[in-house]
């Protein structure tokens, strides 16, 4: 048996890993709020911008802008949307593999098409250089819970490079937030640019239970534009150039979403990843305290044998 | 008239305004009870409004939208 003193250091540090996991744990369980706080607020705000891209596009002399239009494809861009940093689970390679394996089924189809790739995260990064795929760019830190000043660089980069047609379409691939326990991996188109996309990220950003799930049923806006009531309203400077700017700000907004959600999805992946060893870590200290004791008791008992029998052999 | 300002993260403001003061990119305009319905781009300056308490309320803006309903109803959405 191994020697009681050896135990109690082993005791030990499982004792420290189980204290740093549960650490960890709360501090994923408050971003993860957080993060999905932040979220639901923009939305009232990607619901106006809906509305009023609706109202615009109803007008007749409004020509939709070049985000908008679909032309033939030669190059796709995809954008991988991971994490940073580790220790989350199964969370980035969910995600690779969603890509892996949308890779292997659209083949046939996209053969002629070039593929370029963009990575959102450090993990993205690595895994794409890996792989030795064409890496045009990447950003990282846009961490725990992005900002529009985060978001920005990144809209700029993929609408410039499909303005002077660097890429005909762009694909994401980041992490949908069903609920706190469960995420999956969506690929979403994200230009050009179409209504019901946009509109069903914006939707899809309430989690599907738990604390925020009762919002889903207060907004339910129609996206039909209303030919009849718009006929009469005074534009300023032009149609088309609010629509081209409402055009880019409303890709903005589905960025910023999109990645909104990665990170409450980052956050609630490495909770579950921490319970788990946490859970792992109080398992092996109870069996190794059980050990302890043991290996404690049965030194005791050689210890009392031994005193007796060298009484008796004095008596 | 019913107003209403939202930015990506939270919302500004809502409810009624009697006046509604703020920079487009044509210049700066003013806009009151029943105005004619309007659509206007937002440029960098600070939004002033009345509430219905006379109070003057004051927003900074980067940029932002601006909709101005025929029923009475403005909206508008912001960055800040």
């Amino acid at each position: 048996m191994e020697s009681p003193q050896n135990i109690k250091k082993r005791l030990k540090s499982v004792s420290n890993i189980n204290k740093i996991t549960k650490a960890m744990e709360m501090v994923a369980a408050t971003k993860m709020r957080k993060s999905q706080e932040i979220a639901l607020a923009s939305r009232p705000y990607a619901f106006a911008a809906l509305d009023f891209l609706a109202t615009i596009s109803s007008l007749d002399s409004a020509k939709l802008p070049e985000l908008f239009t679909k032309r033939e494809i030669k190059k796709v861009l995809f954008v991988l949307v991971s994490s940073d940093k580790g220790l989350a689970g199964a969370f980035n390679s969910s995600v690779f593999r969603k890509f892996e394996r949308h890779q292997k089924i659209e083949k046939e189809e996209w053969k002629n098409e070039e593929q370029v790739y963009l990575a959102v995260g450090e993990k993205a990064f690595n895994y794409l250089t890996k792989k030795n795929y064409n890496v045009v760019k990447k950003f990282v830190s846009v961490g725990d819970y992005t900002t529009t000043q985060q978001v920005g660089p990144i809209v700029d980069f993929i609408v410039e490079g499909y303005m002077n047609e660097s890429w005909d379409r762009v694909v994401v691939i980041s992490t949908h937030f069903r609920s706190a326990l469960k995420q999956e991996p969506h690929v979403r188109r994200i230009l050009p640019i179409d209504f019901d996309h946009i509109a069903d990220t914006v939707k899809e950003i309430i989690p599907e239970r738990g604390k925020f799930a009762d919002l889903i049923k207060e907004h339910n806006i129609n996206f039909v534009p209303n030919k009849a009531s718009t006929t009469d309203y005074l534009i300023e400077p032009s149609p088309q150039e609010v629509l081209n700017k409402l055009a880019k700000h409303l890709f903005f907004i589905q960025v910023y979403h999109l990645i909104l959600e990665a990170n409450a999805s980052e956050h609630s992946a490495r909770r579950m990843a921490m319970k788990t060893a946490s859970d792992n870590a109080n398992e092996l200290g109870n069996a190794l305290n059980l050990q302890y004791n043991k290996s404690r008791q049965s030194k005791i008992t050689t210890e009392i044998s031994e005193i007796s029998a060298g009484a008796e052999a004095l008596s | 008239m019913k107003l209403s300002i939202y930015s990506l993260k939270n919302i500004l403001f809502q409810g009624e305004a009697s006046s509604f003061n703020c920079q487009t990119i044509m210049g700066e305009i003013t806009v009151l009870d029943h105005h004619e319905a309007l659509i206007s781009v937002l440029s960098a300056g600070v939004i002033k409004l009345i509430d219905k308490d006379k109070k003057e309320q004051f927003f900074p803006i980067n940029s932002g939208f601006l909709e101005v309903k025929p029923d009475n109803e403005v909206r508008c959405i912001v960055e800040q």
